[in-house]
């Protein structure tokens, strides 16, 4: 090679890629850079982000019992729980308040794997940029309640295998609170032990998974 | 000084080609440009000896220097008001772009070239106060004897030195001239050099 | 093909003679010139303030990226708003600076940059200022940058500020020379320092006979662009301003609109030198079929896009390899330069081809060799170890 063909050899390297961002296609050497806001790469499903609150067809009718689980196993301790309590002073299985401080949430997603009752997931929602530190970052009850759909949209491998799950405990419970009711029907004589077998059941067993 | 500013010496060239092909006037008979031109000469003079001046009285070396900058751009500004249009390209690029470049650097490289409180004389003051007027008087003499010619009308009327007269003046007549300058210049090259250079022995 | 070739002349002298009604002859004279004025005084910040949006849109072309597109359609108002946001930083000066001559250099710095545009013959007839010493004129004044770079960096009074400067003066004297020799072949075929008659003189084969198509005018004109990229001090030649070794060099204190100022007579720098390049080598105006104002201006931008394809692909020099480049490759290319033209002048047509051809080849091959012989295998430092 003659002297100074390194440098022709470079300068075509760089004309080649100038000439590619216009005629070529992102995967062919062209320009794979994503207009952010107006165009979005579809998100990948295990993509985690701050956890929500699911709740089954209604707000009021969340799965979280304020069990405050997630709350200890938090690493950054950004989950406060204060429990519900009716208005003879009993407890409630509900929160009363459920906050998640978003400036200190880390996103490890360990909440989602120590609840018991399937009741946080992490969410997709990535743009949560605010001037408003404590009113918009600490997030309350109301703004971390998503509905089951969204997650089933959002994650529907997840989504399918947890409701799955509950369903199957669901039917559980029911059969064998039917068996539990023939059972007492048929033998009174022996209540206490009907009632435990009914309880049984209705604990899951274990955590969801998640990935 | 006897610098004549009359009729058409100090015009541009672009304004009298522009003259004649329109067959307009020329300068004289138009007041208000010719005093713009000669508040321009006047400007340029008195930068030059604003900044000889300064140049002289500035404690600051560079700040000298750099008044010593604007000396020479005001004569380059002179010379192409005198129709010496080469003359004044030459004393830019010669004058401003080398020399002073380099009398610059020659000043970057002394020690506490930025210092205030340098001495503006030293044991040879009186030396060249009397130098100085040496020459400020020969100056003069040569100026007040020297027959200018402004009204030689055949003078002004011939046409601007191209760079191509120039050039077989310098090959020509000045051939031997030019050649020793080379020379010089050669000398001064391996001068510096042979200065420059790490003895080898020691 | 005529009307706009000549449009903008024609404007101008419409202009002339309407004013010629009812101005007095002086007045019609001042106001040439200040149309003229006028004209360069807008040309010259807008194409700064366009170069540098091109200049970003290439440069992330090539690194696969898209650019500036978010200020208007495909970024066109980036430029406006990078001016805004000059013109309203606060503008810093160190305790220490020399405070006049910190404010006098970034303005000495831009005189140059404008003053040159006088002489390019943007089309037929459209020169602002046909001198006879055109080509003497724009070498001469762009000569003049390096005191007002010297200034900016010494009334800093940062060391890095100096070094830059220091660097900026070697860089620039070394390179003048073998810029001036290489313009030298020019002159002597045409016998002119016009630039509108450099132009004109390259007019034969229908506006195709370029001088770069020459063997001499063609060494010529890579010596004189190679120098040009360096004397504005453009990547790989950026040894003044490099940010990863001294901190952009003599702007190192500027701010604000000083530093745009800074910015701007770079980049007209690189317009002008492009511009007299195309003007010296590559017929200006002449060429088929357009206008020639058009044909100056692709010719120009051409010029500038290898500039911005350098910055792009080649990584910064050393301060010796710039230096041996200057004073042992382009130097002597350039001196054997002017005899090859004094020999294709003088030679028969096959024999001037062949030989010129042959002696340019064999002076590369030459240099470069004794250039290879000179660069070290491995470099000792004094004070490294």
């Amino acid at each position: 090679m003659f002297f100074g063909s390194g440098v022709i050899k470079g300068m075509l390297v760089t004309l080649k890629a100038f000439a590619a961002s216009y005629f070529r296609g992102p995967d062919k050497g062209g320009i794979f850079t994503v207009q952010y806001p107006e165009q979005r790469l579809a998100e990948k499903e295990n993509f985690r982000n701050f956890p929500f609150l699911v709740y089954d067809k209604t707000p009021d009718n969340l799965r979280c019992v304020a069990c405050d689980i997630c709350a200890k196993e938090c690493p950054p301790k950004c989950i406060t729980i204060v429990r519900e309590f009716d208005k003879d002073n009993k407890p409630l299985k509900r929160p009363a308040v459920f906050s998640i401080d978003h400036t200190v949430c880390m996103n490890c997603g360990i909440c989602e794997e120590a609840c018991p009752f399937d009741a946080i997931f992490m969410d997709h929602n990535f743009e949560i940029a605010s001037t408003d530190r404590q009113g918009d970052l600490l997030l309350q009850k109301e703004a971390l309640l998503k509905s089951n759909d969204y997650f089933n949209k959002i994650r529907p491998t997840d989504a399918s295998a947890i409701d799955a799950k509950r369903a199957e405990a669901e039917a559980k419970k029911k059969a064998a609170e039917q068996a539990a009711a023939a059972k007492a029907a048929a033998a009174a004589a022996a209540p206490k032990l009907a009632a435990a077998a009914a309880d049984k059941p209705a604990v899951p067993t274990e955590p969801p998974k998640t990935v | 000084m006897r610098i004549a500013v009359s009729d058409a010496s100090f015009t541009p060239p672009r304004v009298q080609g522009r003259n004649t092909r329109k067959g307009l006037t020329t300068l004289s008979m138009m007041p208000p440009l010719e005093f713009i031109i000669k508040m321009g000469i006047y400007a340029l003079m008195t930068v030059c000896v604003a900044g000889a001046l300064l140049s002289v009285l500035f404690r600051n070396l560079f700040h000298a220097a750099l008044a010593l900058t604007g000396v020479l751009l005001g004569i380059a500004g002179i010379y192409l008001a005198l129709h010496a249009d080469f003359l004044a390209m030459i004393q830019v690029l010669i004058y401003v772009g080398a020399v002073m470049t380099l009398v610059i650097f020659a000043i970057m490289l002394t020690e506490r070239f930025g210092d205030a409180s340098l001495r503006q004389f030293n044991h040879q003051s009186w030396a060249a106060l009397g130098g100085g007027i040496l020459l400020l008087t020969f100056l003069v003499r040569m100026i007040q004897t020297t027959p200018w010619p402004v009204k030689n009308q055949a003078a002004l009327a011939s046409p601007a030195v191209t760079v191509v007269q120039l050039g077989e003046a310098l090959l020509g007549p000045y051939v031997f001239p030019f050649e020793i300058i080379s020379v010089i210049l050669i000398a001064a090259l391996i001068g510096a050099i042979v200065v420059a250079r790490k003895d080898l022995e020691a | 093909m005529e009307f706009m070739d000549q449009i903008f002349v024609n404007l101008k002298s419409t202009v002339l003679t309407l004013a010629g009604g009812f101005l007095p002859p002086w007045a019609v004279i001042l106001l040439c010139a200040a149309i003229s004025l006028g004209v360069i005084a807008v040309i010259g910040p807008v194409t700064m303030m366009y170069l540098t949006l091109i200049e970003r849109k290439v440069l992330a072309r090539m690194q696969n990226r898209i650019g500036p597109n978010r200020t208007g359609p495909w970024g066109l108002l980036q430029p406006l708003a990078d001016g805004i946001k000059m013109l309203t930083k606060e503008d810093i000066v160190p305790k220490n600076a020399d405070r006049i001559v910190h404010l006098v250099a970034p303005i000495l710095i831009v005189i140059p940059a404008l003053l040159v545009f006088a002489v390019i013959p943007f089309g037929k007839n459209m020169i602002p200022a046909d001198l006879s010493v055109g080509v003497l004129y724009f070498l001469s004044i762009s000569s003049t940058t390096t005191i007002a770079i010297f200034s900016a960096s010494w009334a800093s009074r940062n060391k890095y500020s100096l070094l830059g400067g220091m660097r900026a003066v070697a860089q620039m004297i070394s390179y003048e020379i073998p810029m001036v020799l290489s313009v030298v072949p020019i002159l002597l075929v045409t016998q002119s320092l016009s630039t509108g008659a450099i132009v004109r003189a390259q007019g034969a084969y229908g506006g195709w006979g370029w001088f770069v198509f020459t063997p001499w005018g063609f060494a010529a004109f890579i010596t004189f662009f190679l120098c040009a990229v360096a004397e504005c001090n453009r990547s790989p030649f950026d040894l003044p301003e490099a940010e990863s070794e001294i901190v952009a060099g003599f702007h190192t204190e500027y701010s604000g609109m000083k530093f745009a100022l800074f910015y701007m007579a770079e980049f007209m720098n690189a317009f002008t030198l492009s511009a007299l390049a195309a003007t010296l080598f590559l017929g200006g105006w002449q060429g088929p079929w357009l206008p020639s104002w058009a044909w100056f201006f692709i010719k120009t931008y051409a010029l500038i896009f290898i500039m911005l394809w350098f910055r792009g692909t080649l990584p910064r020099f050393r301060v010796d390899q710039m230096m041996n480049l200057a004073w042992k490759f382009l130097l002597p290319l350039s001196l054997i330069n002017i005899l090859v033209a004094g020999f294709w002048h003088f030679a028969n047509p096959p024999l001037a081809i062949g030989g010129s051809i042959a002696m340019l080849w064999a002076s590369g091959w030459i240099f470069t060799r004794l250039n290879r012989d000179y660069t070290p295998e491995k470099r000792t430092y004094l004070f490294g170890e």
